[in-house]
């Protein structure tokens, strides 16, 4: 009975329910704009809201997180810019659908099926939080290893291109997460002695350069070229469509719920994940992927709100972060004298109770805020290119300027920016390149820890994955889709599927 | 599929397809594969200078081995783009480099090093109006009506609501900042 009265908190107190309302429109303009980021936005915000009480605080920041979340798909689907990376697959169809002029459909789909996903992160997430803390108390450091691995590669083979540049980049993404000091023994790495390498390079540097500024660049191609008019008419998606893709956004956002569940990996992993199985379980796709099938709207989409929930699991049982923008909550929570970790659950179960309800009207809000206002929104697509390419430069440029104050940040972004101009002219995936940025540490840490408890033994520790079927089933998925993704992998397919079908 | 007269289908606009010309070489392309493939064996160099093969949790293992990884796919990339022949209707300076590409991007370098000394606004009105006008080549009255308009609400967007410290330069902005809220909280009161 307290954990329902705690739940209706939010919704009994109109103070509470504007500012997660607040929050949730925010945030989609957040998620929208390229190179301002949920996170930033949320870091900010904790200075903001030293003062205030926690509940108000918590609200308005779950308000961001959701909307942010989502926001960015938007971004996605009509400029082919991620506003976030969890909107890295959500381009791969949207932008097609979007140049077919089918924006408002895209819009539509991806705004009902956010909201379904969300729905079923926070079911989860107040139904199983103490049995999914269970499963993720269970990972070892070779298991968060091989997750990282998993999803660097996940990301070549959803490219169409070249796996081998696939790898060549997700490699890329990694070495370029080691520059700097190592955290552990404190060597330098990659810093060819010289002082502005040490601290390492800012990760928003290198994604506002890559998709920001490279982006832009590119576009200067057609600078001339007459701005895509977007007939949005209908933007509530029909029922049909809906229930058609209930089974597939149904597995999507369990995948999403997991993902997010896992301590590190949040929305964008999760959207990645889904994406990659929404490919291999549709047979017959209207349109192929990457060519604006709907499928590959409604995967990531579901599975990256649906990651929200999950992230905030092994956040409020456990203490751990299972994301940027909950290791910034977690922050919060001290700052307003809570503990998080098991026993926050025990002590203050109000906190958990609460935090449930702002999401669901957080999901709720953003739904809303998506269905309309976006005639305004598309107005930024109907802008001629002469003024939104150099918009878009601005922005990203205060965006990589503002989160260190740094001016070395714009340098770096502008290097990436050119760089990332000439992987996209020859063929290089750019998704794996911020994937390993963002997993290198993750990846570095627990090899380390891996390699270290098995003594230094590499068939110790080989032999500790071949015992532990989690450790399996992780590598084999590792193994699975490095050689489904290389000729003898067709061999294989061909061999043992050859005769099932036509 | 891909086309050579579908110009996005090799521009790499989204990451389930990437740019490159598919059994065909770009100009240019070699080069960039020959310098990834140098850049890649310089790092994995350095990275064995990390710690060498003293431990398998040292330091300079994943680096190593990250490093090896682009070193060997670098070169695959560059024997097979060596392979290619060499596509006839492309130039550097229409399909890879045009000219306003240097020109955006000398101008964005620009922007960068008048930051701090000129400040956000005045940096940013300069790079707004410059670029508007270069790439539009609309009337002044247009140039200056859009870039100004976009400054200013970008400014307040970024200064008032998300409190983001751009260089303040040459503006007294603080002072301009304070004004501001004394106007608001005197009406509000």
């Amino acid at each position: 009975m307290d954990a329902f009265m705690s739940f209706l908190t939010v919704f009994t107190q109109p103070e509470l329910l504007l500012l997660v309302g607040l929050g949730t429109f925010a945030g989609v303009y957040v998620g929208a704009i390229p190179g301002l980021s949920v996170t930033m936005a949320v870091s900010i915000l904790i200075s903001f809201t030293f003062s205030w009480d926690v509940y108000p605080a918590i609200s308005l920041m779950i308000g961001i997180y959701m909307g942010g979340v989502y926001g960015g798909s938007r971004t996605a689907i009509l400029l082919n810019i991620p506003g976030a990376p969890s909107a890295i697959a959500t381009a791969m169809d949207g932008y097609p659908m979007a140049k077919r002029g089918e924006a408002g459909e895209a819009i539509g789909t991806t705004t009902v099926m956010s909201f379904f996903g969300g729905f079923i992160g926070i079911i989860v997430l107040a139904l199983a939080a103490p049995l999914v803390s269970d499963f993720a108390l269970r990972f070892q450091p070779r298991d968060y290893m091989l997750l990282a691995v998993l999803g660097i590669l996940l990301v070549g083979s959803l490219s169409t291109g070249s796996l081998v540049k696939g790898i060549f980049a997700g490699a890329f993404g990694i070495a370029l997460g080691a520059v700097g000091m190592d955290p552990l023994t404190f060597t330098p790495r990659f810093t060819f002695d010289l002082q502005i390498l040490r601290p390492g390079i800012s990760f928003i540097a290198v994604m506002i350069g890559m998709f920001g500024v490279s982006e832009a660049l590119l576009q200067l191609h057609h600078v001339n070229a007459p701005a895509i008019r977007q007939q949005i008419n209908r933007i509530v998606p029909s029922w049909g469509t809906v229930r058609k893709h209930l089974p597939l956004s149904l597995q999507t956002s369990t995948i999403g719920v997991i993902i997010g569940a896992l301590p590190g990996t949040g929305g964008d992993i999760a959207a990645l994940m889904a994406y990659d199985h929404a490919k291999r379980v549709t047979k017959n796709p209207e349109r192929e992927f990457g060519d604006g099938a709907i499928e590959g709207l409604v995967a990531p989409e579901t599975a990256n709100n649906a990651a929200v929930g999950g992230a905030f699991i092994p956040m409020m049982t456990l203490g751990i972060p299972g994301d940027a923008v909950t290791a910034i909550m977690i922050g919060a929570l001290f700052i307003h004298g809570l503990n998080p970790g098991p026993m926050l659950m025990i002590d203050r179960p109000d906190m958990f109770w609460f935090i449930t309800g702002a999401l669901v009207m957080a999901n709720v809000f953003m739904l809303i805020f998506g269905l309309t206002g976006i005639k305004l929104f598309t107005k930024i697509v109907e802008m001629p290119r002469a003024v939104l390419i150099p918009l878009i430069m601005l922005l990203s440029i205060v965006g990589a300027y503002a989160v260190n104050n740094s001016i070395t940040d714009v340098y770096w972004m502008l290097g990436f920016g050119v760089f990332g101009y000439f992987m996209r002219l020859y063929g290089f995936p750019l998704g794996p390149v911020i994937l390993g940025v963002i997993l290198s540490r993750l990846l570095d840490d627990n090899w380390r820890r891996a390699i270290i408890s098995e003594r230094e033994d590499l068939s110790r520790f080989f032999h500790g994955i071949f015992t532990s079927p989690l450790s399996l089933v992780l590598f084999l998925a590792v193994v699975f889709i490095f050689v489904s993704q290389t000729p003898i992998g067709g061999w294989l397919k061909r061999a043992i599927f050859g005769r099932a079908k036509p | 599929m891909q086309t050579p007269e579908d110009h996005d289908a090799h521009e790499g606009t989204s990451d389930a397809t990437p740019g490159g010309l598919p059994g065909e070489r770009r100009p240019g392309e070699a080069v960039f594969a020959a310098i990834l493939a140098v850049a890649s064996i310089v790092l994995l160099w350095n990275a064995y200078g990390i710690a060498g093969f003293s431990a398998l949790s040292s330091p300079g293992a994943i680096p190593m081995a990250t490093t090896a990884v682009m070193a060997v796919t670098a070169v695959i990339v560059l024997v097979k783009t060596l392979r290619l022949p060499r596509t006839a209707d492309e130039t550097v300076s229409r399909d890879i480099l045009p000219p306003v590409v240097i020109v955006m991007a000398l101008m964005l370098v620009a922007y960068g090093i008048l930051l701090r000394p000129l400040g956000f606004i005045p940096t940013s009105a300069l790079f707004l109006v410059a670029a508007i006008k270069i790439l539009s080549n609309r009337s002044w009255g247009f140039t200056l009506a859009v870039s100004l308009g976009s400054l200013v609400l970008i400014w307040l967007i970024f200064r008032i609501v998300f409190t983001v410290l751009m260089p303040a330069g040459i503006v007294p902005e603080a002072e301009f900042v304070q004004m501001l809220r004394d106007i608001v909280q005197g009406g509000s009161e």
